[in-house]
């Protein structure tokens, strides 16, 4: 008898500890940043304001977010930069892509040697409404370091952005 | 007699003309020998709308567009929505595609030896603009000294350039520290 009543406190006690060492309420949560509702995406060209990017990167960038997002199918229309039929869309949401740090690698060392010669491709994705408020702000990276040509690199960024939009869309 | 008189004379000649003709300057356009506006093997790598990427046909500007064609897909662009025309280099493993990726599997090195053989390239990527005003990006890559004559072909159907073409052929000419 006096065993149960021993364990009993304990439990208590035990149960208390979690209690007080449980995260606060969620109320006093940073706020979750807030879910893409938008039907429509309008992807604009990669720009390049701090570093030299050539101008095939920039292309494949941009053209492999496209593809990469159309993939998706988490919008009904991606619309591209400069498409004035965008102006109609009512949830629009907006991708700006700004790359900050490029590293051109090289093929022939990365085959020949493993380690050596990745292409590293270094941008901050934007999100943003039509009001332009920010929905989305991130650093997304765009590597290759094996197989391929450097252009992979871009390949990647925009599987990277693609998933970053799924995950943070409803 | 006169009839091998006749027959050395034109020996002579044709000997003459293709000794002359192969100490002539390269012209950009080697492999456009019989059209300078087509430009075949080349590869469309991304971006131009109807093909499927990493596609080889054949480039050519013709009748104010630029057309790449493989086998009965034919893509147009009209020169004048090209707002941008710029060319580079680059290198290509000499065996590439699938069999060049199984071979980097091959024991003692041997995938990692054949990646030293390599093909030089040239790249040609464009800017353009389709009816609703879309911005779109094409990479395109071609046989070595080919971009400057691709790209000279499609200035002269009404593409435009930020970098004219003499100015990139002597930025290209500079030697480069790194190799690529």
């Amino acid at each position: 008898m006096k065993r149960i009543g021993y364990s009993s406190a304990l439990l208590t006690l035990a149960l208390m500890c979690l209690a007080w060492g449980s995260p606060a309420p969620a109320q006093d949560k940073p706020a979750a940043p807030a879910k893409l509702q938008a039907s429509s995406i309008q992807i604009l060209m990669v720009q390049s304001d701090e570093v030299k990017l050539p101008i095939e990167f920039q292309l494949a960038l941009y053209e492999n977010v496209i593809d990469q997002v159309q993939k998706t199918n988490k919008f009904q229309h991606v619309y591209r930069d400069g498409d004035t039929t965008a102006a109609s869309a009512s949830d629009l949401v907006t991708l700006h892509s700004n790359v900050y740090g490029f590293k051109h690698g090289s093929e022939e060392a990365r085959q020949v040697t493993t380690v050596a010669g990745a292409t590293m491709i270094k941008v901050h994705v934007k999100v943003t409404d039509k009001a332009g408020k920010e929905l989305i702000s991130q650093d997304v990276t765009g590597k290759v370091r094996f197989i391929g040509g450097n252009l992979r690199a871009t390949l990647d960024f925009g599987k990277k952005v693609a998933q970053l939009l799924v995950t943070n869309s409803q | 007699m006169k009839m091998r008189r006749v027959v050395a004379i034109l020996f002579g000649a044709t000997v003459l003309v293709s000794g002359l003709g192969s100490l002539a300057p390269p012209s950009y356009g080697q492999d456009a020998s019989t059209n300078p506006r087509s430009f075949p093997d080349s590869k469309m790598v991304i971006g131009l709308e109807g093909i499927k990427n990493h596609t080889t046909g054949t480039l050519s500007a013709e009748n104010g567009s630029l057309v790449f064609t493989k086998g009965k897909k034919k893509v147009e662009v009209p020169a004048s929505s090209i707002t941008e025309v710029l060319t580079g280099k680059d290198t290509e493993r000499t065996i590439g595609g699938t069999v060049g990726t199984m071979t980097m599997f091959a024991p003692y090195g041997g995938g990692r030896f054949l990646s030293l053989f390599r093909t030089k390239i040239d790249t040609l990527s464009i800017e353009y603009v389709d009816k609703s005003g879309g911005i779109h990006g094409a990479i395109f890559t071609l046989g070595q000294g080919n971009s400057w004559s691709a790209k000279g072909a499609l200035l002269a159907q009404g593409a435009k350039t930020s970098v004219p073409l003499e100015k990139e052929i002597e930025e290209q000419a500079k030697p480069k520290g790194k190799k690529q």
